[in-house]
C-alpha cells in the first residue's frame, strides 16, 4: 500500500472520530458571526463525554424499539462514515462505496429512531418522527438525482469514481454541475437538520424535527445518537464536499482540496444558519421540490450536451 | 417430479372432499405437492435447462418449465407452501373450512399451471381458473353484501383484463409467434402494436397497475388471509410473469414507446399505490395498496430493462430484469408474510383497524417479530429483501439518464426520483404499521387481551421472515441466474457499479458491517443502571386520549400533498344546554380514481346499457329486421372485398 493510499484510510477511519468536529465549528463561526463569544469548537466532545458517564432513563411502557434505536442508528452512521471515500485512495470495503447504499444506510437510521418514537408514544417524539419521514419523501429523491447528477459522467454510482470523474474540472464549466451543487445544498441542509429546515439548538418542542425523538433518551443512549447526528454532518459533507467542488486528481493536492472544501462547507452553514430563520414547515416540501425540478433541468441540460 | 407434484396437490384437493379425512393431511398434501413443483423450479431457474415441451401455437395442449417459468414455479411454491401449512389450524376457525381448504389447493394448482403452460389454450383456461377461484374463496368465507359488491367489482375489471390476455394470446398464435420470436418480427407493427397494448392491459390489470388498479384494495382484504397472501404475493407476481415474458420475447427488445409506457406505468402505480396505503386505517386494505406499489416497482424495472435492451445496452438490461425479478421474489415473500401475520392479529385482537392494535410485539412476540421483519423488508430498510433490488433498479434507471436523447434521460431520471420517493413513503408506511400495531401500549380492548395463536400460525411467517432476511443479506448467488433469463444477458458479468467482485450484490459485506458496528456499540454501551420516568407529554398521561394514531403521523405528508389528495375533513360540535360535551373529527383520504374515473365510467357503461336495452322491445318482427339488416350489411360488405 502506498503512503497516499494509507493516508486516505486512516483519513476515512478518522471520520468516526472527527466527526463532532463539524457540528462543533459550525456552532463555534455562527456565534462569532453573532458577535457572542459562544462555545469552543470542542463543545460536542464534552458533551459526549459527559453524557457517557450519565446513567440511562427508560419511559414507561417502552420496549425493545427504543432500547435498541440509538445502537442501530449510531451502527448505520458508523457504516457510512466508514463507506463514504475520503478522496479515490484507501482501501475498498467489502460493502462497496455504492452512493445509493448510502441512501438506505441513512434511511435505515431515520427508521430507527422513528420507531423508538412510536415505542415511548410521546406526543413530541412522534410528531418530530413524522416531519422527518415526511421531509425523506422528497429528500430522497433529491438525493438520488443529485446521485445521478454525479454518475453521469462517472458512468457509475460509486463514490470513488464519482471523485475520479470531477477532478481537474471546475464545476462551474458545466451547468449540470450548477444544478447539482444546487440542489446537494438543499441536501445538506435537511441531512445535517440545520436552519433554514430545522434548527438544531430548539428548546421549543412544538418547532422541533430531529431533536423530536431524542427527548426522552438521556445518558448514553443520547450520547449515541448525538454522536450519530455529528456523522450525518461529516458524511453528507465530505460527500458534497466530493461532488460538488473543485479538486486536484492527484492524492495530497485533493486530500487538501477535500479538507479545504469541508471547512468551506462549516463556513457556508454558520453563514446561512446566521442570516436565515426556521422556515415554517409546510414550506420545506414545495422547496425541495423545487430542488427536485432543479436537478431535473441538469439532466436534461447533460443530455443536451451529449446529443 | 412435476407430475408427482401436481398429483399431490390434486389429491389433496380431492382429500377435502371426503368426509372422514381431516383437512389437516390434506393440506399437508397440498403443501408437499407445491413444495416439489418449487424444487423443480428452482432447479430449472438454477440450472438454466429447459423440461418438458417448448411453447407451441398448436392446439395440442402441452407443458413445460424453462428457467423464467422456474423462477415463478420456485416464488409461488415460496408463497403457497407456507400459506399452505398456515391454513391448517386458521382454516379451522373458518367458515365452510373443507371448501376453502379445496380452493387453497386449486387456487396454487391453477398458478402453477399458468406458469408452465406451453400454448394458448392451456395458457387462457388456467388463467380464468386462477381469476375465479379468489372470487369463490372470498364468496365461502363471507357472503355478505359487501364481499358480493366487491367479487362483482373484481370480476367486472378483471374480465376487462382477462380480454387483454385473450387477445394478445390468440393475436401471438395467429402470427405462430407463441413459438419462435421471429414470428412476431414479421408479424408488422400493427400486429406488434396490438399484442402489445392487449398484454400490457391485460396483465397489468392483474398486477395492478394503475389505473386499472380498483379491483385489488377491494378484493385482496376479504379472502381468508391464506388466500390472500397468496393472491398479493404469487397472483400478481404471475400477472408480471406474463408481462415479463412478453418484454423479453421480443426480438432484439421491444419498441421504444413500448419500454416507455411500461416505465411510466410502473412508476406510477408505485407512487400512487404507496401514497394511498399511507393513508389507510384496515391493515390488509393498507398491505393490497402497498401490493399495487410494488408491482409497479417491477413493472418499472421491465420498463427500463426494455429501454436499454433497445438502446443496446444488453448487460444493463440484464441487470434491470434481474433488479426486477428480484424485487417480485422479495415482495412476494414479505407481503404473503404480511398477509399471514393480518390473519393472525385478526385472529388475536378481534380487528384489522391498525388504531386499535399497539404492543403486540410484546404480547405475540413471534408474530410481531414477523410482521416487523417484513414491514421493515417492504420499507427497504438495508439490509433486508427488497433493498438490494431497489438499490439495482435505481442503478439501472441511473445508467438511462445517461442516455444522450433527452427523452430516455428525464425517462431515467423520473423514475429514479419517482422510485426513491416511493421507498421514502413507504418508509412512513410500514414505520406507522410497525409502531402502531406492535409498538408501545395496547390501544384498544382487543389488542390488551391478545395472545399467541398456535404453532403453525407462528412457523409460516417465521419461515417467510427467514427468507426476507436471507434474501437480502445475500442475493449474490441468485443475481447472476436472474441475469441469464434476459435476451441478452450471459451472466457471466455483472453491470459496474451495482458490483464489487466476487458477490453480485455487496449486501452481505454491508450486513457483517452493519452487525459488527452494531454489536461493537452494544457492548461499549454496556449494562448501566436504568431509570423508569414517565414520558415527557407536558406533564399529562400519554393514554389513550392523547395517544398518536396513524393520522397524525401522516397528517404532515397530508399537508404536502393535500392538493393532488384533496383530503376531506369534517368537526363536529355536540352541545347540549351550550355546553360543549364533544368534538369529533372526521377526516380521511377519498380514492380520487373512484370519484374521477371509475364513477363517470361506471356511469356511462350504465347508460349505454340503458340505450342498448330499446332494442329489446319483445317485437319479433323489429328482431327479424335487424337481422336482415345485419346480413345485408354483412353480404355488401363482403361484396366489396372489406372482409379480406
Amino acid at each position: 500500500m502506498r503512503a497516499a493510499d494509507a493516508a486516505a484510510t486512516a483519513a476515512q477511519m478518522a471520520g468516526l472520530a472527527l466527526a463532532p468536529l463539524l457540528p462543533g465549528g459550525v456552532q463555534a463561526l455562527k456565534a462569532r458571526l453573532q458577535g457572542r463569544r459562544g462555545p469552543g469548537v470542542l463543545q460536542p466532545y464534552r458533551e459526549l463525554r459527559r453524557l457517557w458517564r450519565r446513567g440511562t432513563v427508560d419511559p414507561e411502557g417502552s420496549g425493545a424499539a427504543y432500547r435498541w434505536a440509538p445502537v442501530a442508528a449510531a451502527a448505520a452512521l458508523a457504516v457510512c462514515v466508514l463507506v463514504v471515500p475520503v478522496g479515490a485512495w484507501g482501501t475498498a470495503w467489502p460493502a462497496g462505496h455504492d452512493a445509493l447504499l448510502l441512501v438506505g444506510l441513512l434511511a435505515l437510521a431515520r427508521i430507527a429512531v422513528a420507531l423508538s418514537a412510536w415505542d415511548t408514544g410521546g406526543g413530541f417524539g412522534l410528531m418530530g418522527a413524522s416531519r422527518e419521514l415526511a421531509f425523506a419523501v422528497v429528500g430522497e429523491a433529491l438525493l438520488v438525482l443529485v446521485v445521478l447528477l454525479a454518475a453521469i459522467p462517472a458512468g457509475s454510482t460509486d463514490l470513488r469514481a464519482m471523485w475520479e470523474a470531477g477532478a481537474g474540472t471546475g464545476p462551474w464549466e458545466d451547468p449540470a454541475r450548477w444544478c447539482a451543487a444546487l440542489a446537494m445544498g438543499l441536501v445538506v441542509l435537511l441531512e445535517t437538520g440545520r436552519q433554514p429546515i430545522d434548527n438544531p439548538d430548539t428548546h421549543l418542542e412544538l418547532t422541533m424535527v430531529h431533536e423530536g425523538p431524542l427527548l426522552e433518551y438521556a445518558g448514553r443512549d443520547l450520547a449515541l445518537l448525538q454522536w450519530t447526528a455529528a456523522a450525518r454532518h461529516w458524511v453528507v459533507l465530505v460527500v458534497a464536499a466530493s461532488l460538488a467542488l473543485p479538486h486536484p486528481g492527484d492524492a495530497a493536492g485533493g486530500l487538501a482540496a477535500l479538507a479545504l472544501g469541508v471547512l468551506a462547507l462549516v463556513g457556508g452553514l454558520a453563514l446561512v444558519e446566521s442570516w436565515q430563520a426556521k422556515m415554517r414547515l409546510l414550506r420545506v416540501p414545495p422547496t425541495l421540490l423545487a430542488g427536485v425540478a432543479v436537478a431535473l433541468a441538469g439532466v436534461v441540460s447533460a443530455a443536451w450536451g451529449a446529443g | 417430479m412435476l407430475v408427482a407434484g401436481a398429483g399431490s396437490i390434486a389429491c389433496g384437493v380431492a382429500l377435502t372432499g371426503v368426509r372422514r379425512a381431516g383437512i389437516a393431511v390434506a393440506l399437508l398434501l397440498q403443501a408437499a405437492g407445491t413444495a416439489l413443483v418449487g424444487a423443480v423450479g428452482a432447479v430449472c431457474l438454477l440450472d438454466g435447462r429447459t423440461v418438458g415441451a417448448g411453447f407451441t401455437s398448436d392446439l395440442e395442449p402441452s407443458l413445460g418449465v424453462d428457467p423464467l417459468s422456474g423462477l415463478f414455479l420456485l416464488l409461488v411454491a415460496l408463497v403457497a407452501v407456507p400459506a399452505a401449512l398456515y391454513a391448517i389450524p386458521y382454516l379451522a376457525g373458518a367458515r365452510r373450512p373443507r371448501t376453502l381448504a379445496a380452493l387453497t389447493g386449486l387456487f396454487g394448482l391453477a398458478l402453477a399451471g399458468v406458469v408452465t403452460a406451453r400454448d394458448a389454450v392451456t395458457f387462457l383456461a388456467l388463467w380464468e381458473v386462477m381469476t375465479l377461484v379468489p372470487a369463490a374463496a372470498i364468496l365461502v368465507a363471507r357472503g355478505d353484501a359487501p364481499a358480493r359488491r366487491a367479487v362483482f367489482e373484481y370480476l367486472a375489471v378483471t374480465r376487462i383484463g382477462g380480454a387483454g390476455v385473450w387477445v394478445a394470446l390468440l393475436a401471438l398464435a395467429h402470427h405462430g409467434a407463441l413459438g419462435d420470436p421471429a414470428g412476431l418480427a414479421a408479424a408488422g407493427g400493427g400486429a406488434q402494436a396490438l399484442v402489445a397494448v392487449a398484454g400490457i392491459v391485460g396483465f397489468g390489470t392483474k398486477a395492478g397497475l394503475v389505473p386499472l388498479h380498483a379491483w385489488l384494495p377491494r378484493a385482496h382484504p376479504l379472502a381468508p388471509s391464506n388466500v390472500s397472501a397468496v393472491m398479493s404475493g404469487a397472483m400478481v407476481s404471475v400477472a408480471l410473469y406474463g408481462l415479463a415474458r412478453l418484454l423479453t420475447g421480443w426480438p432484439g427488445g421491444p419498441p421504444a414507446w413500448v419500454g416507455f409506457t411500461v416505465l411510466a406505468l410502473g412508476a406510477l402505480s408505485a407512487l400512487t399505490g404507496i401514497l394511498y396505503a399511507v393513508f389507510q386505517a384496515d391493515l390488509k386494505r393498507l398491505l393490497a395498496f402497498s401490493t399495487i406499489e410494488n408491482a409497479g416497482i417491477v413493472t418499472a424495472a421491465l420498463g427500463a430493462a426494455a429501454l436499454l435492451e433497445a438502446r443496446g445496452e444488453a448487460r444493463w438490461a440484464a441487470t434491470a430484469l434481474a433488479a426486477g425479478l428480484l424485487h417480485a421474489l422479495a415482495h412476494a415473500l414479505a407481503k404473503a408474510l404480511l398477509f399471514l401475520t393480518a390473519g393472525s392479529v385478526e385472529r388475536a385482537t378481534g380487528g384489522l383497524r391498525i388504531d386499535a392494535m399497539g404492543g403486540l410485539l410484546g404480547r405475540m412476540p413471534a408474530t410481531g417479530g414477523a410482521t416487523l421483519v417484513g414491514a421493515l423488508a417492504l420499507a427497504g430498510v438495508p439490509v433486508l429483501a427488497g433493498f438490494a433490488s431497489e438499490w439495482a433498479t435505481l442503478g439501472a434507471l441511473i445508467e438511462l439518464a445517461r442516455a444522450d436523447a433527452v427523452g430516455t434521460a428525464l425517462a431515467g431520471a423520473l423514475g429514479a426520483a419517482a422510485l426513491a420517493a416511493t421507498t421514502g413513503l413507504a418508509v412512513v408506511c410500514f414505520v406507522a404499521l410497525a409502531g402502531l400495531a406492535l409498538l408501545g401500549r395496547p390501544r384498544g380492548p382487543g389488542a390488551a387481551a391478545a395472545t399467541e395463536v398456535p404453532g403453525p400460525m407462528r412457523w409460516a411467517p417465521a419461515a417467510l421472515a427467514a427468507g426476507c432476511v436471507a434474501l437480502g443479506v445475500a442475493p449474490g448467488p441468485l443475481m447472476p441466474a436472474l441475469e441469464r433469463l434476459a435476451p441478452g444477458g450471459d451472466g457471466a458479468e455483472v453491470a459496474a457499479g451495482v458490483g464489487v467482485p466476487g458477490a453480485s450484490l455487496p449486501t452481505l459485506g454491508a450486513a457483517l458491517a452493519l452487525g459488527g458496528a452494531a454489536a461493537l456499540l452494544a457492548v461499549a454501551r454496556g449494562r448501566r443502571p436504568r431509570a423508569a420516568a414517565p414520558v415527557w407529554n407536558c406533564g399529562q398521561d400519554a393514554g389513550r386520549e392523547l395517544a398518536w394514531t396513524s393520522a397524525a403521523f401522516t397528517k404532515p405528508l397530508r399537508l404536502a400533498f393535500g392538493g393532488m389528495l384533496r383530503p376531506r375533513r369534517g368537526v363536529e360540535v355536540v352541545a347540549r344546554a351550550g355546553i360543549v360535551r364533544e368534538i369529533r373529527h372526521r377526516g380521511g383520504v377519498p380514492h380520487l380514481f373512484d370519484s374521477l374515473l371509475y364513477g363517470p365510467t361506471a356511469r356511462a357503461a350504465l347508460a349505454g346499457a340503458g340505450a342498448a336495452r330499446r332494442l329489446q322491445s319483445g317485437s319479433i318482427r323489429q328482431y327479424i329486421a335487424a337481422l336482415v339488416g345485419v346480413v345485408v350489411l354483412l353480404l355488401a360488405l363482403a361484396r366489396a372485398g372489406a372482409l379480406g
